[in-house]
Formats: C-alpha cells, structure tokens, sequence
C-alpha cells in the first residue's frame, strides 16, 4: 500500500480526537442523564469518576496490544468497540446498565498510548515532538469541543448524540483499517511485535528513566485531568465573594464564571502541546543542554533539558497558585492558571517528545507505562486538594511533598551519558529481548 | 557544540505541521482573551451565557 506519514499521523489524530470526543461525551450530558433518572449529587460524581477508571489499567493493555498487534488493528478495534457499545446505549432506558455501558465507552480513552505507538513507528528523531504534539494536542481538543458542541447541537437528546458518535466512530474504525499502517518499515513493525513479551514489559516498568518519565507525566497530564475536575469547585469556593463582585450571583452563573477559568486552563494545556513538541525539536537541533546535572551528551539530551525546564515551571505555578489564593487576587490567580496551563502542555508534549527515543524497540509498552499509570495522579490531587484546611493550600503542599521529590528523581534518573534505560532495579535484562 | 545534535534537514510536511502548531495556539490565546473578558466584565463566559 502506497501511504505517506503525515497520512499515518492524520490517521491517527482523527482516531484519537473521536475517541476522546467520546470519552468525555458522557459528562457533555451529565446534567440531561440526571435529570432523566434522577440523580443525586452523590450519584453525578461516580458518574463522572467513572470517565477514567479503565485508564491506568486500559492504556497499559493497549500499549502492549499495539506493540504485538500493531495500532491500525489495535485501534480500529477500541475504536469498534466503543462505538457499538456508544450505539447500545442510544437505546438503553436502564440507568445501570446505562452507566456500565458509558464505563466501557469510555474505554476510548486508553487508545491515546496507541497512536502515540503508530505516529513513533513512522516519524524520525528530529521530528518525533512536533508531530506526538501535534498527534496529542489536537486529538485532545475532542474533550473541549465535546463540551462546547455536543449539548448545541443535540439538546438534551443525549441518546441521539450517543447514536451518532458510535456510528461515526465505526466509519473512522474502517477508515484506519483500510488505510492504516503500523510501521514505515516491516523490520520496524516486526521488531517491536518481538520485545513485546512479559520480560520486555518488565524491563520497562523497571527501568530508572521510565518512573521518572512516568512522574513526569504525573505531574502534568495527570494534573491537567485532576484540575479539569478540581477548578470549578476551587473558584466557586475560593473566590465566591469576587465572583458575587462580578455579577454572577446565581448558582448556574457561579458555574459558568468558575466554569470558563477550569476551561482556559484545559484550553491551553491542550492547545500549546504541539508548540510544546516544537520547543523540543528546537532545543534537539539547537543542541540546548542549560540544567546542571541532566546529561548533555545523549543524541536526545536537549530533550531531557526541555523537559526538566516544564516540570520546574509547574512546581512554580502551583506555588503561584497558592501565593495568588492567599492574597485572594481572583485576578492573579486567572493570570497564574493560564500560564500554569501553558506549563502542563510544556511538560506532556516534552513527555512524549522523549518516549518513543528511549525505548524504540518497545514505544507501545513505555507508552502504556508511562502515559497509563501517570493519570492515577487525576485520582490523587484532587484528595489532597481537598483535603487541605486552607482550599489555597493544597497546589504548595502537593508542589512540595509530591513534585519536589518527582523532579529531584528526574534529575537523578537523567544524569546517565549513556544509554540511560540500561539503569533500573533489575539491571539491563531484557534489553536484548 | 554538541556532535549529536547536529541540525537534520526538515521534510516539506515540518513547514505544514508548524503552521497548523501555530494557528492551534492563536486559538487558545483568541479563546481564553475572550472568554476572560466575558468573564471578568460580568458578561458570562465560556462554555455558556451568564
């Protein structure tokens, strides 16, 4: 089959976008499921949780399943999937068969580490972060644009929009089956279906970089999940007197005023991750090595640099977040949140950008690793957030306790001038697998 | 200046993938300012009306 790679890559994009337009589809009609079946509050936040509990787990599975199987296969079957199952509960009148449904919908989201494996198997080195960013950052605009469209364009006829996203998703199924390709080369294809057995997953999970690739992950995807369900709560409680100052004195304006800040922080976090994935190619052709201690002689040691810049600025934007709380500047804290947006996007697409370099005989599984246990930080923030005496506080306690140590372990785990992945608790087995 | 990262010659579809980059983040900067203003001037915002 004649094909190109940015086919591969738009392939991969549009699949990607779909799948997260329906991952978050659920939560677009929260408010039209809730009052259909009378739900309490208690009952909307499982429903909401519920979008990301197949992630840890599902995108482990899917990066081992794209490795061995390939990503067209591997995705047009999650894409398959999710898309009959989208299309049943069209026609589901049950509430908890309805809700066991939309859990495996939402599976959708663990194909993510499947296109990040495909778009690695066909682009080079020197310009793996624009096109992962490019990749990530648009098919990640899906969530916002689910948000924004869905409920104008069906109303509260969620089952109608359910229908439509399934059957859609089953063309966009064929489409990447048809023109769909695995690799740019077989030997390339062929060689990452060999490592994908148990040692090479062990060796993965084990190695040095990987965990602090993973921490990286943590601290910005992870935490862009987490504040997307942790902001407007903050903002309504945080500055509601700043918020009355500006008009919004109903409930549902509350929402919206608290809504939009959530929204501009996810907005950005998404939208900056391609220039993100640029910045890295950049600094990789500019030879940038700046930060003490990370390795500055490795053919992708920029990267590592860009990298370890993203993650110090997101540790100084949650304290920033904290400080302009604490002054109780709404203000400040808005200027803070767009900036700390841009971070996270920073820290993602320099995530990716590094992922498929340090493990190319084995892109499906690092990613799975890295891009599935990361997003339990979506889980674990938002607990300490809340948990906090101060609602201001909670963005310095985890910039503290948590992403001091997660960087620290960064500049430790990328201090190796050579072959960093060969460092982990079990030695280098494996890497000949 | 480091051996390894000697610049590689950019495929034509670079110059395509950084122009759409590009348009990607001129949305996030037009979307934010505007919904910021909505919000800040107590007009409603983003992703509905006041």
């Amino acid at each position: 089959m004649h094909t190109h790679k940015t086919e591969q890559l738009l392939i991969a994009t549009v699949g990607f976008f779909w799948c997260f337009l329906m991952w978050f589809s659920t939560a677009a009609f929260s408010p039209s499921i809730a009052s259909t079946y009378h739900l309490t509050i208690k009952d909307l936040g499982l429903l909401a949780s519920s979008a990301i509990w197949m992630a840890p787990v599902g995108r482990v599975v899917a990066g081992w399943a794209s490795d061995r199987f390939g990503a067209p296969r591997t995705f047009a079957a999650i894409l398959a999937g999710c898309g009959l199952v989208s299309i049943a509960s069209a026609y589901t009148t049950d509430y908890h068969l309805l809700f066991a449904e939309r859990v495996i919908v939402a599976i959708a989201g663990v194909s993510f580490v499947v296109g990040i494996q495909h778009v690695a198997q066909w682009f080079d080195s020197q310009e793996i972060g624009t096109a992962e960013g490019l990749y990530a950052g648009t098919g990640n605009v899906g969530a916002g644009v689910g948000a924004l469209f869905l409920p104008r364009i069906f109303g509260t006829d969620y089952h109608s929009a359910f229908l439509w996203l399934g059957v859609i998703a089953l063309f966009v199924a064929l489409w990447y089956l048809w023109r769909g390709s695995a690799a740019k080369t077989t030997e390339r294809s062929a060689l990452a279906r060999r490592s994908s057995d148990l040692r090479g997953t062990v060796f993965v999970w084990t190695r040095y970089i990987a965990i602090a690739l993973m921490f990286a992950y943590a601290m910005s995807f992870g935490l862009e999940i987490a504040m997307n369900a942790w902001l407007p709560g903050y903002f309504t409680r945080g500055f509601h007197d700043e918020l009355l100052g500006l008009g919004f004195s109903s409930v549902a304006g509350l929402q919206i005023a608290a809504g939009t800040f959530a929204a501009v922080e996810s907005f950005n976090a998404s939208l900056f991750r391609p220039f993100s994935g640029f910045i890295s190619d950049l600094f990789q052709r500019k030879g940038w090595t700046p930060l003490p201690f990370i390795a500055k002689e490795l053919p992708y040691a920029p990267r590592l640099h860009w990298l370890g810049i993203a993650l110090i600025l997101i540790t100084l934007a949650m304290a920033g977040l904290t400080v302009a709380g604490l002054y109780g500047s709404l203000h400040w804290s808005v200027a803070v949140l767009v900036a700390f947006g841009v971070f996270l996007s920073f820290g993602t697409g320099g995530t990716f950008a590094l992922v498929p370099l340090l493990f190319p005989e084995r892109p499906g599984i690092a990613a799975g690793f890295i891009g599935g246990v990361s997003t339990a930080g979506g889980i674990i923030y938002p607990l300490v957030f809340g948990d906090s005496q101060n609602i201001h506080m909670g963005y310095l306690y985890v910039a503290i306790y948590m992403f001091v140590p997660f960087v620290a372990f960064y500049f430790w785990a990328a201090r190796y001038e050579r072959h960093p992945e060969e460092h982990g608790l079990f030695g280098a087995v494996g890497q000949q697998a | 200046m480091n051996p390894v990262s000697l610049p590689a010659p950019q495929e034509p579809w670079y110059k395509y993938g950084v122009t759409i980059l590009v348009l990607e983040m001129a949305i996030a900067i037009a979307v934010s300012a505007y919904s910021l203003y909505m919000t800040f001037n107590g007009l409603g915002g983003f992703p509905g009306k006041h």
